[in-house]
């Protein structure tokens, strides 16, 4: 995967999951204001605030990537919405069905062995921690392979960088008298 | 160890000239220091004291063992496959260790049951062995025939102290020569009354050589996916070796979304004002560019995050000029300049680079 959407070009693409994420964050960040037009301010609802603006920025990110990634698919499986997890299922479900088939037998394949073998080693264990660490980090990666989980951690990495720069740019937008000379 | 390396590169060698007289050649090799060999030496220190001949060097381990067990029966069968084996020495990635494998498999089945370290044989038969037999003895060797040897002195010393090869090795060797099984067969069908296993051997390391195909596949797809990880986090390019690469990877990604949580706070704090500018952001043209802006901003991408969350934390102490032509700028700015805004605010910052990195662990 190219990385020209984080690094190189400072001009984003119409469509690339940065601006699709941008655009879905913004709204989101939108209606929650509008919902707390009347805010008291206080701790509880900035905790409350903070809480919903977190989970519109997995969502958001999830959603700007599509159901195409494993990881944004786990994301996608815990938002409460009904009405996009029917709409991704509807999507990939003869995709998702037959890569299922075919991850299933190289998982049968493959698995067995190497793990086992890790078990016994102990640099491999080592190794094990680690995996398992990543696969609690990376949503969705607790059924994965570990190729698969490397691809995905990839991804959700490059995702991840994109997120934290619109967001740190929005928040420069916003107020920069609050943030930036305190 | 040194000169014992060099002997057995010396035996080896004429092994490799002459297949026919190779139990001959086997047997010329000293004793001592093969058992030496086999005993004292751990996969690690020899490969990395290797002067680049590794695909010497298994041969001789697979040797040591066989000896060790004083099978001179079994090394005649060993040393003739070897010699099949060995002309293929010269190209490493297609050693064709899958017959190899098989005569190992023999000597190994007996090494095991005498508890030697059977952990080099398993290594360099990798899967071409029977997989689970392999398992059971030693998971920890893998076979030197690598084509990247310095993968093999990475892994070797991250382990320290056991011999370890990535299962690739053993994959490509296994997988490649088919005719040097028919030979491997043949041998096998002359020992069958010695060690029964051995017969189911021979069958279950045919039958795991598309295991070991599979398994050799996905060690280099998982190498391949482990560099391309190393390209995406910064200062990772000197790292080498899975499990530290693995924590950076970790580390990177804890700090990501530590600096998300982090991002999503400050603007819960800060949302009231947002209003007003995101209807109108929305609204504009998405796909003007801001240069302006852009180079502001400076250089850097790749260290935005890094740079941003520690600024943030900050207060961004010591702000750069940069930043105070921005907020007028930012009021009248589209979303086309959030997105490029995202490039390395602080040009001070670019400094940080990895060190930015560390420096958000908490």
């Amino acid at each position: 995967m190219t990385d020209h959407k984080n690094h190189q070009i400072p001009t984003a693409k119409p469509s690339s999951i940065k601006t699709r994420f941008a655009i879905k964050f913004l709204r989101a960040m939108n209606k929650l204001n509008n919902k707390n037009k009347n805010n008291k301010n206080t701790m509880s609802e900035k905790h409350k605030r903070f809480l919903a603006i977190r989970a519109a920025a997995h969502a958001s990110m999830a959603s700007a990537v599509g159901p195409r990634r494993a990881w944004s698919r786990a994301v996608l499986r815990k938002i409460p919405n009904q009405q996009k997890q029917l709409h991704y299922s509807l999507m990939n479900k003869q995709r998702t069905r037959r890569r299922n088939i075919r991850r299933n037998r190289i998982l049968l394949i493959t698995r067995g062995n190497p793990n086992r073998e890790n078990y016994d080693h102990e640099e491999n264990e080592d190794e094990d921690e680690e995996e398992e660490d990543l696969r609690e980090l990376v949503p969705g990666g607790k059924e994965m392979d570990f190729c698969r989980l490397l691809n995905e951690t990839a991804h959700y990495i490059k995702c991840l960088r994109t997120q934290v720069q619109v967001m740190t740019n929005i928040l420069h937008h916003s107020s920069p008298s609050n943030i930036l000379y305190k | 160890m040194g000169s014992e390396e060099i002997g057995q590169r010396d035996s080896i060698s004429r092994i490799m000239g002459s297949s026919d007289s190779m139990s001959e050649n086997v047997a010329g090799m000293s004793e001592s220091f093969l058992v030496d060999h086999f005993h004292g030496s751990c996969w690690d220190p020899m490969i990395s004291d290797n002067l680049g001949n590794s695909s010497i060097i298994p041969q001789n381990e697979f040797v040591n063992p066989h000896y060790l067990v004083g099978n001179s029966s079994h090394l005649a069968h060993y040393t003739s496959d070897l010699g099949l084996v060995l002309d293929m020495v010269p190209k490493i990635p297609s050693f064709g260790s899958g017959s190899f494998s098989e005569m190992a498999n023999s000597s190994f089945g007996q090494i095991n049951e005498s508890g030697c370290h059977s952990n080099l044989e398993d290594g360099l038969f990798g899967a071409s062995l029977n997989g689970k037999r392999k398992r059971k003895v030693s998971p920890s060797v893998g076979g030197s025939c690598n084509k990247n040897v310095e993968e093999e002195k990475l892994k070797n010393q991250k382990t320290g102290n056991t011999c370890e090869f990535p299962k690739e090795d053993e994959k490509k060797n296994t997988g490649t020569k088919q005719g040097v099984k028919q030979a491997k067969d043949g041998s096998n069908g002359a020992e069958p009354s010695k060690e029964d296993y051995i017969l189911v051997r021979a069958k279950r390391g045919q039958a795991t050589n598309s295991h070991s195909l599979a398994e050799r596949v996905r060690r280099e797809r998982i190498s391949e996916r482990m560099r391309l990880l190393q390209e995406l986090v910064p200062g990772c390019n000197k790292i080498t070796g899975k499990a530290v690469m693995l924590d950076e990877i970790i580390n990177y990604v804890q700090s990501l979304q530590q600096q998300v949580e982090f991002l999503s706070m400050k603007l819960a704090t800060v949302n009231p004002e947002l209003n007003v500018d995101i209807d109108r952001i929305l609204s504009k043209d998405l796909l003007h560019t801001r240069g302006g802006n852009a180079t502001e901003l400076g250089v850097g991408p790749g260290f935005s995050p890094s740079h941003a969350f520690p600024g943030l934390l900050n207060g961004y102490a010591g702000p750069p000029p940069p930043f105070h032509p921005l907020p007028p700028n930012l009021w009248n700015s589209d979303l086309q300049s959030i997105l490029q805004m995202g490039f390395d605010p602080s040009p001070t910052g670019t400094g940080l680079g990895a060190n930015g990195l560390s420096k958000t662990e908490p």
